[in-house]
């Protein structure tokens, strides 16, 4: 089964990359969506609003039954009728059901994502019961017989030459590809439905607890139609959508439209509560509060945040991943970073398995989202969850088990691997191509040799000489800067030396144990925090300093995260996450020393990259930039500067190497069109990606860690 | 003071996102304006504002053909919908309809222009001094209807791009009309 999938998997990401102008559109989107949601922020407090957010949904789930009850005592009372659906099948047959008693035969639908999740649809139309999608991007795509790859917009990854094909159908003439004159035509075709119609069925953004009434935040006025016209209203809503109060209804509207499409407020918003008049009666109204994995996802403790989403579908908009293959490869119902956790529990681990690891981890959707989701995180823990159910891999899993918990043996492969891999590099300190079936790994890219002598190798031999050392602090290295770039650790004594620091590289660290939690293999990871959390805490030293930012969450983050509930570790696991910290944030924040280097460097037009674990992980960004402008470079900002190179670790070696290659390329893009000569970053993983493609393509363009700048004009 | 700044906020607000928005003043400001919208039949709702101004009869009077029987397919061949608004707020430039009554989300939906006639008295700051009014509404009935409208229907499903009036109205005109009604819950 896995394999049939994986394989279909492949074919759907083959075929994304090769049609370049959807990928061209995606990233013109996400462009000007960021200008517009900036803009639409501009006069608001956006972590004020998602703390709100957060707060009134995590209010609802820690009462879950109360608010259930009340909201729907308060709907029964205003007339309206209201199921619980424990299932997609349970909504859909219900609502095929009424539909059949009361002789339904058109039923006019505004958009409703719940009801793309149970296939509504289908469901209707077995029964005989003709269902018209009335929103525009979801007709255009009910006439292509699709799924919507966006939640906000459905069509997203259609041309207006695909939707006159389609309308041209439906009107029997060939109708021009011109935008305004199809929706007009949209207009004029789904006009007599709405009046036809004997049944309406909608969604809802909110429901109220303190009304029993729903809201319906919309833009093209179907809803509306579609509520007032037909007899019946079915509102078909997840049960996440309750919150507490009229006020919290109104933070979200406050905030939704501003994330979704950059407006300050959708054309309207449309509060419903209860059987309205309707013709010379009234509405017949019901309410169907879907559950199908909704309960199950609140049981979860590192998923349960996820029911906090308020589908408003930016995570996709600004997620790489998404840019490149789009929402018909990355997701399933639902798109993007919530849509793998929604995936999981509403459709599946099955469904999920393959786009839990699209997921290349960048954090750029956790920026963006209204209602405070750490969305990377949840991945990470589903990940974990797909590796007990599926395996994580034969050889994965006995690197991770078996190689890396015993540090010694990791480390002398490593250093056997150094020998052995000179047949390949030729003695050079890049591999430029592999033999054979690793060829694809340096198509597009060079990739590092093993260093003939590792930093830890080398430590002992490096002289400091301070006399009063203004601190000891000790060298987190990571396995890029040990093996791959052991330059960059004696670069980082230099640095420190110069700031009066002494250095010490504890040789029992071992890898942070992030490559085997990405891979789902947490009980490797949990073995390497101990490890590590040992091996850095033995000397006491003042400071831990880490040169790869993703190794600096692990500590900062993962290893408190992984041993809270464990007396023996939990209060060692904080220690050691409060004295970590970057070399760049140590420099400018605890030793407020940026000065030291004032003017020491020439002036090198130079570009920052910033990588994703250190501006969204460890909020640093402005620090390495004060260090480069300090030294005297010339820094010029690269367009995305904080976008992701596409490395991510395992994902651009054996994972997903074809969509890594895009997302470099894009980024190479960026910093040729910057005019730099130097592009900074502090992530050796950053480096060899970086590096790799600026070598591959030939871009005269030194890609260096801002430790290696400080460093080379130290000299 | 504070009111003449809230026009000013509400006006560009409104007018951003396509309305129009003019200052007209008495019953025949509305008409003539009205009337040069009218290139079919113009339906005109109960609302208690329009009764104190008995502005159907003086549209009507104007030479305007009225829906008045049929409203539902009245509605839907009808150039022009002319309401109040209970209120506004100033922020986004939207205006607040009371809409429980089928006749008003009728005229509001279906036809082309809709007109708003608006005090500019009852011009709030934002949308969260409107959640109040939200709930007096909600108190003094037990079924609601209510909208915000801001600007005129939209779409960017198409290639993203901005195309004005899908499905429902493709124009909304705010007249601005002093000593129409100072009380938010009255449309």
């Amino acid at each position: 089964m896995s394999k049939v999938r994986a394989k279909e998997y492949q074919l759907r990401i083959d075929h994304a990359l090769a049609t370049p102008k959807l990928q061209d559109a995606l990233h013109k989107f996400g462009d000007a969506f960021l200008l517009a949601r900036e803009k639409a922020f501009s006069q608001y407090d956006f972590e004020a609003l998602r703390q709100e957010i957060a707060a009134s949904k995590d209010e609802v789930a820690a009462h879950r039954q109360q608010y259930l009850e009340q909201f729907i005592a308060n709907a029964e009372a205003a007339g309206a009728t209201v199921y619980l659906a424990k299932t997609a099948a349970d909504a859909n047959s219900y609502i095929a059901e009424l539909a059949k008693s009361r002789g339904v035969k058109l039923a006019a639908k505004s958009k409703s994502m719940a009801s793309e999740e149970t296939h509504l649809n289908h469901a209707l139309e077995s029964a005989g019961v003709e269902a018209l999608e009335t929103d525009l991007g979801e007709w255009i795509i009910q006439l292509a017989g699709q799924r919507p790859s966006h939640m906000v917009m459905p069509a997203i990854h259609m041309f207006k030459e695909e939707v006159a094909e389609l309308f041209s159908k439906v009107t029997g003439i060939q109708e021009p590809a011109e935008i305004a004159h199809l929706v007009q035509v949209a207009r004029e075709q789904l006009r007599q439905g709405y009046l036809d119609a004997d049944m309406g069925i909608t969604g809802a953004n909110i429901a109220v607890a303190e009304t029993g009434g729903i809201a319906l935040i919309t833009n093209e006025g179907n809803a509306r139609l579609v509520s007032t016209l037909p007899k019946i209203h079915v509102a078909l809503l997840g049960v996440e959508k309750i919150v507490p109060t009229l006020e919290d209804a109104a933070t979200i509207i406050r905030t939704l439209p501003k994330n979704a499409t950059g407006q300050l407020l959708t054309s309207y918003v449309t509060w419903i509560r209860g059987a309205v008049p309707c013709g010379d009666g009234e509405k017949e109204l019901h309410l169907v509060l879907l559950d199908n994995g909704r309960s199950a996802l609140a049981e979860s403790p590192q998923c349960r945040d996820a029911l906090r989403c308020i589908k408003c579908g930016p995570c996709a908009n600004v997620c790489p991943v998404y840019q490149t293959v789009g929402g018909h490869v990355f997701g399933h119902v639902y798109i993007g970073a919530i849509g793998i956790i929604l995936t999981a529990f509403f459709h599946g681990l099955d469904n999920a398995a393959e786009i839990v690891r699209a997921c290349i981890g960048c954090r750029a959707c956790v920026t963006v989202c209204p209602s405070n989701i750490d969305l990377e995180n949840i991945i990470l823990s589903l990940r974990e969850t797909i590796g007990h159910e599926e395996g994580i891999g034969v050889g994965k899993s006995i690197v991770f088990r078996k190689v890396m918990r015993n540090r010694k043996l990791f480390h002398s492969l490593i250093r056997a691997a150094s020998l052995l891999q000179k047949p390949v590099t030729g003695g050079h300190r890049t591999i430029r191509h592999l033999p054979l079936f690793f060829s694809s790994l340096t198509e597009w890219r060079t990739l590092p040799a093993i260093a003939e002598k590792s930093l830890r190798d080398q430590w002992q031999k490096i002289p400091q000489k301070l006399e009063k050392p203004r601190y000891k602090v000790a060298l987190f290295g990571g396995c890029a800067n040990d093996f791959l770039y052991p330059e960059l650790g004696i670069d980082l004594i230099k640095v420190m030396n110069k700031l009066n620091v002494e250095v010490s590289y504890p040789l029992e660290q071992n890898c942070c144990g992030v490559p085997a939690l990405y891979s789902g293999d947490k009980e490797t990871a949990i073995a390497l925090a101990e490890q590590n959390i040992a091996a850095m805490l033995k000397d006491d030293p003042d400071f831990v300093i880490t040169t790869c930012p993703t190794c600096t969450m692990a500590l900062q983050r993962d290893f408190v995260e992984f041993l809270k509930d464990n007396p023996v570790w939990a209060a060692k696991a904080e220690h050691l996450a409060e004295i970590t910290v970057d070399a760049a944030g140590f420099i400018v924040n605890q030793l407020g020393a940026a000065e030291v280097f004032k003017g020491i460097s020439a002036a090198e037009k130079v570009t920052y990259h910033d990588s994703c674990h250190l501006k969204r992980g460890a909020g640093v960004w402005k620090e390495p930039r004060e260090l480069l402008t300090t030294s005297g470079r010339e820094l010029v900002e690269m367009d995305h500067a904080d976008r992701c190179c596409g490395f991510g670790g395992s994902y651009s070696l054996t994972s997903h190497p074809d969509i890594s290659k895009q997302i470099l390329g894009d980024k190479i893009k960026d910093i040729e069109k910057s005019g730099a000569t130097c592009v900074a970053m502090d992530c050796p993983g950053c480096m060899l990606q970086l590096r790799g493609g600026l070598e591959k393509q030939g871009v005269e363009v030194r890609a260096m860690h801002t430790v290696q700048l400080l460093a080379e004009s130290l000299e | 003071m504070q009111e003449e700044r809230l026009v000013t906020v509400f006006s560009e607000a409104a007018r951003a996102v396509g309305a129009k928005v003019e200052s007209v003043s008495g019953v025949e400001g509305v008409v003539d304006y009205v009337k040069q919208l009218a290139t079919g039949p113009v339906m005109v709702p109960h609302f208690a504002s329009s009764e104190r101004l008995k502005l159907a009869a003086a549209i009507k009077k104007a030479g305007v053909v009225l829906v008045q029987d049929d409203l539902r397919q009245g509605a839907a061949i009808a150039a022009v919908g002319v309401t109040g608004a209970n209120f506004a707020f100033a922020a986004t430039g939207t205006v607040v309809l009371e809409s429980t009554a089928e006749d008003i989300r009728l005229a509001t939906t279906l036809p082309e222009h809709h007109v708003v006639l608006l005090d500019p008295a009852k011009i709030l700051v934002d949308d969260l001094a409107a959640v109040p009014h939200l709930r007096t509404f909600h108190q003094n009935s037990s079924r609601n209807y209510l909208a915000y409208i801001t600007g005129p229907s939209r779409t960017a499903d198409i290639e993203r791009v901005l195309t004005i009036g899908v499905h429902g109205p493709k124009e909304l005109h705010i007249l601005l009309f002093s000593g129409l009604s100072d009380d938010p819950l009255e449309m």
